[in-house]
């Protein structure tokens, strides 16, 4: 399912499917498919996260079968050989994935018939039969997750209970990723916990074979994910719980911290201690620029599960008016609407924003532009910079795409994430 | 699509799924950076709208979902011109977008819908992308019409990567020689390509962009033109600048104007010409910038000892045979990039800087040097001094690269850098 959009947020399938493999260490995806798509989808996710991309293999660099017109009438498997086979020769990786373009897709080349023929050699390679035109980045996501439960990840009786896998933080397609796991590790491992992120800590697809062994499978988002999680604890036993949405500040951090350590059934003195000395830390900082940030009647626009955590920190934590909430993503299940409308209006104090599902610029320009009520602040991605120029707002490059500014391992989640998240709101004006 | 991008009163439709408008980031960003450049305050998105082409489309066509996205396009923005993309998946399924594009200009008779045939599975090669634009052009908007010519008025035509300093730059010179440029595409508008036709003369800043469009414009318009080299380095600069004015027929004027601006810049590039003569370059660009690249070298003596160039033509060959003339032994590796080809010839050559994407030699501790700075100065006698000392500071001070090698590994094995660099070039692309 699709629709028309003007500047859409992010790529296709591959694209999501391409950020993943990206940030997982030491793995090679290999495209079968036309000329442009490495770079195409490497652009589109990785290319507007704040310019931090892959620095083993991206873009240009991916092995791509080109598939040209002689194959676009012959079929193209004979030349995914050779690629595949170049690859594995050149490329040190421990693992390689067969992307699927649209091309390929709709001749209807035979890739696992190729893919199998490496395997039996001892070769891991994988195969992914989702064409680029089945859907967008974040289907990208599921779809190779899948993959993994289908074909990477091996069964295992013995679960370590203080393992944690952590799912819903998208590489690149949100531009924090790599901080906001970071923060994350670095909270739940006061807990005590190990926790594979999948993505930092050089963690690579040993990690991901060896991932049925954790006890809780921590979903971080409002909707993404629900397949496979389903997928996951069927066939390996592992249950999950949802958080539904990113946290920025104290408030939504702690609850998040208290809700892992019940799952876990983690000793509840610990778990208060930890939260303690985090809120602790924030506050001390908190205490030192009371007034400094003006009074904001905010607006957000961001995939759902940044805009839950924008809206409910300058809310919740700062005392700020919101105004309009947009969820950017397309989102389909009406179930997932619900959580996130829910999550958004259940506000401690504040008057609940209005909330709108819009992915097309052009009309989330337009209820910026019609909005009745004044808005002074505006937390979005580089598309929605237009709107606030052109209305006066200030403006914070906050949400994918961010085209405006250099992320390394920055993050506004967690208790940490929200100091920088209220220093950067800061204007002198 | 980067070719319009920054086109006004235009809307731009993808038809294609979502991802394929990835490839407009880049030209996106340069769009909204130029308008910074260019002064403009509320900086604007390209209004570019994709038919997100999905399963469904596949099997029954994508037809109804162009037409949505042409009458939103005209609905929201009423704009005077609507450019229609094809994709691989358009091209596969063979969705006519000629046909649709007519249907739709009936309907719509106030916006030019103009279809571009660029399904990426056409060609590896992104120039071929302007050559249809041109293409598109002269069908749907010049259509042949005659118009009156404005005396001094020249058809500057220029790729997506040129910054407003080196269009101003462009501009300069051409005003010393009493023409007026209509710069093309970029920042221009319906308008101003409907005065193509009214130029006296062309020219192109990139040797691959615009140069068939140029000879169209002499066969259809009688419009004489100029398609010489990128004016990047002393060399490129006088010869593109001699070639425009010759078609303008100031011979005279431009040696005036040419020997006035050597001598004001000769003694700056002695000086810079002092810190790199002699050292070894590898150079990788897009066709126009890596031979151009090339020659510039030659202003600071340096030697070339690798050129990696998407493309090989005619036109190629007279810049390689030009190159043969001053530098004694070179490779030439014709690769769109092509990075483990790269890097095994640069850990090979050993150069002392690399001029081009420095992603991958800067791993290998090489000293590097960005050419293709769409956003800062690179052409011209003004541009050569900013290149130039940007090498020679930037060899100077490796720092940088050379402890990124240290802690950074290429993701190819140690075993491929023995082996020959074009092993997997084969007869026939098997």
């Amino acid at each position: 399912m699709s629709e028309i959009m003007e500047n859409p947020k992010g790529g296709c399938v591959l694209a999501g499917i391409n950020s993943v493999l990206s940030a997982i260490h030491r793995t090679c995806p290999v495209y079968h498919s036309g000329p442009g798509c490495c770079m195409q989808t490497t652009a589109a996710d990785q290319g507007q996260s704040g310019h931090k991309h892959s620095c083993f293999v991206s873009g240009v660099s991916i092995p791509s079968s080109n598939m040209l017109e002689k194959e676009v009438v012959f079929g193209g498997v004979n030349k995914l050989r050779t690629t595949i086979q170049g690859a594995v020769d050149i490329i040190d990786a421990d693992a390689y994935f067969v992307l699927t373009g649209c091309t390929a897709g709709i001749i209807g080349d035979d890739i696992v018939s190729v893919t199998n023929e490496f395997k039996t050699k001892g070769v891991p390679v994988y195969a992914i039969e989702t064409p680029g035109f089945a859907g967008d980045s974040s289907l990208g996501y599921e779809a190779i997750w899948n993959t993994f439960i289908d074909q990477v990840i091996e069964p295992s009786e013995e679960k370590d209970d203080k393992l944690v896998n952590i799912f819903g933080i998208v590489p690149y397609h949100d531009p924090f990723w790599s901080g906001t796991l970071e923060e994350i590790d670095r909270i739940l491992s006061k807990l005590g916990l190990k926790v594979n992120t999948f993505f930092t800590k050089k963690q690579g697809i040993e990690t991901i074979k060896n991932s049925s062994k954790a006890a809780l499978n921590i979903i971080i988002n409002p909707w993404l994910f629900k397949g496979p999680a389903k997928k996951f604890e069927n066939k390996f036993n592992v249950p999950s719980i949802r958080f539904p949405g990113l946290f920025i500040g104290a408030t939504d951090t702690s609850e998040f911290v208290r809700e892992v350590g019940k799952a876990l059934n983690l000793d509840s003195e610990l778990v208060e201690k930890v939260i303690r000395e985090e809120e602790e830390y924030v506050y001390n900082y908190l205490a030192q620029a009371i007034g400094v940030v003006s009074w904001k009647r905010f607006a957000v626009v961001a995939d759902a599960n940044n805009a839950v955590a924008f809206t409910r920190y300058l809310a919740n934590d700062y005392s700020f008016t919101p105004v309009l909430v947009i969820i950017s993503e397309p989102i389909y299940r009406q179930e997932d609407k619900e959580r996130i409308i829910k999550r958004i209006e259940n506000l401690e104090y504040a008057n609940p924003p209005k909330i709108l599902f819009l992915s097309d610029q052009y009309e989330i320009n337009e209820a910026i532009r019609n909005e009745e009520k004044e808005i002074t602040l505006l937390v979005g991605s580089s598309n929605d910079r237009e709107v606030a120029l052109e209305k006066d707002i200030q403006f914070i490059n906050g949400a994918f795409p961010v085209n405006e500014r250099l992320i390394f391992n920055r993050t506004y989640a967690g208790y940490k994430g929200s100091l920088t998240f209220t220093e950067d709101i800061y204007d002198n004006l | 699509m980067a070719a319009l991008m920054s086109l006004e009163d235009s809307v731009f439709i993808s038809h294609s799924p979502q991802g394929c408008v990835g490839c407009a980031i880049m030209a996106v960003d340069m769009y909204r950076v130029g308008q910074a450049h260019r002064g403009i305050k509320n900086i604007k998105n390209p209004r570019l709208i994709v038919t997100n082409l999905d399963q469904k489309s596949v099997v029954f066509g994508g037809e109804k979902k162009l037409k949505e996205a042409v009458n939103k396009a005209v609905t929201r923005y009423n704009p005077k011109l609507c450019f229609v993309y094809a994709s691989c998946a358009s091209g596969i399924i063979g969705d006519d977008i000629d046909a649709i594009c007519g249907e739709l200009q009936k309907e719509y008779p106030d916006t030019l819908i103009i279809p571009i045939h660029c399904e990426g599975f056409k060609s590896k090669i992104c120039a071929s992308g302007f050559d249809a634009t041109f293409i598109a052009i002269n069908k749907y908007i010049l259509k042949n019409e005659k118009v009156e010519k404005e005396e001094g008025l020249v058809n500057l035509f220029a790729p997506t990567t040129v910054s407003y300093a080196d269009q101003k730059e462009m501009e300069r010179m051409l005003s010393l020689l009493g023409a007026k440029a209509n710069y093309i595409p970029f920042y221009s508008s319906l308008e101003k390509i409907k005065k193509i036709p009214a130029a006296v003369a062309s020219t192109s800043i990139c040797k691959v962009f615009a140069d068939e469009f140029m000879n169209t414009l002499w066969e259809d318009y009688g419009i004489p033109y100029s398609h010489t080299v990128m004016p990047i380095g002393i060399r490129n600069t006088d010869k593109w600048y001699r070639g425009i004015a010759k078609v303008l027929g100031k011979e005279k004027e431009v040696e005036e104007i040419i020997s006035r601006e050597h001598e004001r810049i000769e003694p700056l590039v002695k000086s810079i010409r002092n810190r790199l003569q002699g050292k070894r370059v590898f150079i990788c660009g897009g066709t126009g910038r890596s031979f151009a690249a090339a020659a510039l070298i030659d202003d600071f003596g340096m030697e070339l000892v690798g050129l990696e160039t998407p493309t090989y033509d005619a036109d190629a060959q007279i810049d390689i045979e030009y190159l043969n003339g001053i530098h004694k032994d070179f490779v030439v590796d014709i690769a769109n990039m092509q990075p483990f080809e790269q890097v095994n010839l640069v850990n090979r050559l050993k150069p002392d800087t690399f001029i081009g994407v420095p992603d991958w030699a800067a791993k290998l501790g090489v000293p590097t040097t960005h050419v293709l700075d769409g956003k800062r100065p690179t052409m011209g006698y003004d541009g050569l001094l900013f290149l130039g000392n940007k090498i020679a500071d930037q060899l100077e001070n490796p720092g940088f690269n050379k402890k990124l090698a240290k802690h950074v590994k290429l993701p190819y094995k140690d075993s491929w850098y023995n082996e020959n660099p074009f092993k997997y070039i084969t007869e026939g692309g098997k």
